[in-house]
């Protein structure tokens, strides 16, 4: 055997595939579970990346075009349906407003705390929806690189059994039974560290919209008030 | 899963994809072979030959001593082959310088003379047996003694004088009658005596040699295959023999192995195997100084070499 041939040996050896494939059964287990972990992470964060950034600019949009608009009920007509966290905000209200003023006699304080409720809860069930697959990354992010140290431990134990066994512990015996376990925590750092950043990124873009939302219900709020005030 | 999320699924598998793709390869063709560390080495057997580059002195006892014994006598070998100018003039030279060789020496030759006169004179008369014994020079003399009568040519005594004190007195020695010298002259003695003067085992010379052998030696080392683990750590020292064409004049040694361990003993006998069918292979040797094969300081007749398996 030539020396590059040894050397490609070892490449080869050290290519992610052939690590998987000479792993023990838990290890592997262990770096499916991560590598899916890792793509799982990967498409909410590119689905949820995408999902904010739209909500945000038609939100914004929205916000801009209810307070040109002047006749509420034709706007709530022409875009009180869109599924939009603003809109969905509004036509809670709106609803609420519609229900409270439809008897004769009208409780303004009962319809005040009425509409502020059901404003409340549009916008947290509409910023839990877009929570809804963050505690995913939450938890992909906390316990990746601990499964990961499970595989590695594992494969180490697995190593150090066969190096008794082998009775010989000379570097190219021990070696890739440790790299094949290393491989695993790699894996568990390289779900976690996307999946931690992405989380802290995503969880304040929605505390920012919940924000927005929030001012703009209370914005609405203030304008149902004053309607009510006029009706009274 | 609406929209957004399917797009991300898909990117996220295709991007995973892609990322595996371009570590395999990446892991197979990024490697750079190891530099491989130099195995072998190899060392002129004599010690003394590190420290000292100057000619040796003639430490050598003359040649003689050991002339008388072989004398075979009949061989008119041209044993002057030593000699310088003398040996042709035979007849003329000898006869005047004699006495001179004769008053010159005047504490030993003395005795010497009449000694040595006899064994010169034996073995012409080709009964060489009764003086060649064992016994130092001397003591035959004396024995044959009895004979001088056929010592007769008085000239062979200096001459024995001459040999005996060795190359300073050569000149005279030339006096004398080359017959005489024809006695001695298959002894090998007196060529022995003027190896100092030749080539010698400078530093330079013997790296030189080293690197030549190793040189062409290694190819061979090199393509040896690692028996087992822990092989590598054993080194072997083997000792060559070579003759003047490069060639091995006998089975290499083993000197002694090192760097045996409990773990790789069962392969101590395998490698020391491997180091000499690294030197057999890539043998004869070529190139080599033929004035440096054999020196008063060692040459690369005889060397050792240090052989370990590439790691």
């Amino acid at each position: 055997m030539s020396v590059s041939g040894g050397a490609a040996g070892a490449a080869e050896m050290m290519s992610p595939i052939a690590l998987f494939m000479q792993a023990d059964i838990v290890v592997k287990a262990v770096m499916i579970g991560l590598v899916l972990a890792s793509i799982w992470t990967w498409a909410i964060i590119i689905g949820h990346a995408l999902r904010i950034k739209r909500a945000a600019r038609e939100n914004e949009r929205f916000e801009r075009e209810f307070w040109k608009a002047d006749d509420i009920d034709g706007f709530y007509d022409t875009r009180g349906q869109e599924d939009l966290p603003a809109a969905k905000v509004f036509s809670a209200g709106l609803t609420e407003w519609r229900r409270s003023t439809a008897g004769k006699a009208v409780d303004k304080e009962g319809t005040r705390s009425r509409l502020a409720m059901s404003m409340h809860s549009a916008v947290t069930e509409q910023v839990d929806r877009l929570a809804e697959r963050l505690n995913i990354l939450a938890t992909i992010g906390s316990v990746a690189p601990f499964v990961g140290l499970f595989g590695t431990v594992w494969g180490i134990m697995r190593s150090f059994s066969d190096i008794a066994g082998a009775n010989n512990t000379s570097l190219a015996v021990v070696a890739p039974g440790i790299a094949e376990a290393l491989f695993a925590t790699a894996l568990g750092l390289f779900a976690a560290i996307p999946a931690v950043i992405a989380y802290n990124r995503m969880s304040y873009g929605i505390n920012r919209m919940e924000a927005r939302l929030i001012r703009f219900a209370d914005g609405f709020h203030g304008t149902l008030s004053r309607e009510l005030e006029f009706e009274g | 899963m609406d929209r957004g999320e399917a797009t991300g699924f898909g990117v996220a598998l295709a991007g995973h994809a892609a990322l595996l793709a371009v570590l395999s390869i990446g892991f197979a063709t990024v490697r750079q072979p190891p530099i491989m560390a130099d195995p072998m080495e190899v060392s002129i057997v004599d010690e003394v030959a590190l420290t000292s580059a100057v000619p040796q002195p003639a430490v050598e006892p003359p040649a003689p001593t050991i002339a008388p014994e072989l004398g075979p006598p009949e061989e008119p070998a041209p044993a002057p082959v030593i000699e310088p100018a003398p040996a042709p003039p035979l007849p003329a030279p000898p006869a005047p310088p004699q006495p001179k060789a004769i008053a010159t020496p005047q504490p030993k030759p003395a005795p010497m003379p009449k000694p040595v006169p006899v064994k010169a004179a034996p073995p012409k008369p080709a009964s060489p047996k009764p003086a060649p014994a064992k016994p130092a020079p001397a003591k035959p003399m004396a024995k044959a003694a009895t004979a001088p009568p056929k010592a007769a040519p008085a000239k062979p005594q200096p001459a024995k004088a001459a040999t005996g004190s060795g190359k300073a007195e050569k000149p005279r020695g030339s006096m004398l009658g080359k017959d005489f010298l024809k006695g001695l002259g298959s002894d090998p003695a007196p060529a022995k005596a003027q190896q100092p003067t030749g080539a010698v085992m400078s530093p330079i010379a013997m790296s030189g040699i080293v690197a030549a052998i190793k040189r062409q030696v290694q190819p061979c080392a090199d393509r040896q295959v690692n028996p087992g683990p822990g092989a590598s750590r054993i080194q072997v020292k083997i000792n060559l023999k070579l003759n003047r064409d490069g060639s091995l004049a006998g089975r290499p040694a083993v000197v002694s192995t090192s760097g045996v361990t409990d773990e790789n003993s069962r392969y101590e006998k395998r490698v020391a195997d491997l180091a000499i069918a690294a030197f057999t292979g890539c043998s004869p040797l070529r190139g080599l100084p033929d004035e440096l094969y054999q020196t008063a300081k060692g040459g690369w007749s005889n060397f050792n070499m240090n052989y370990k398996l590439p790691d």
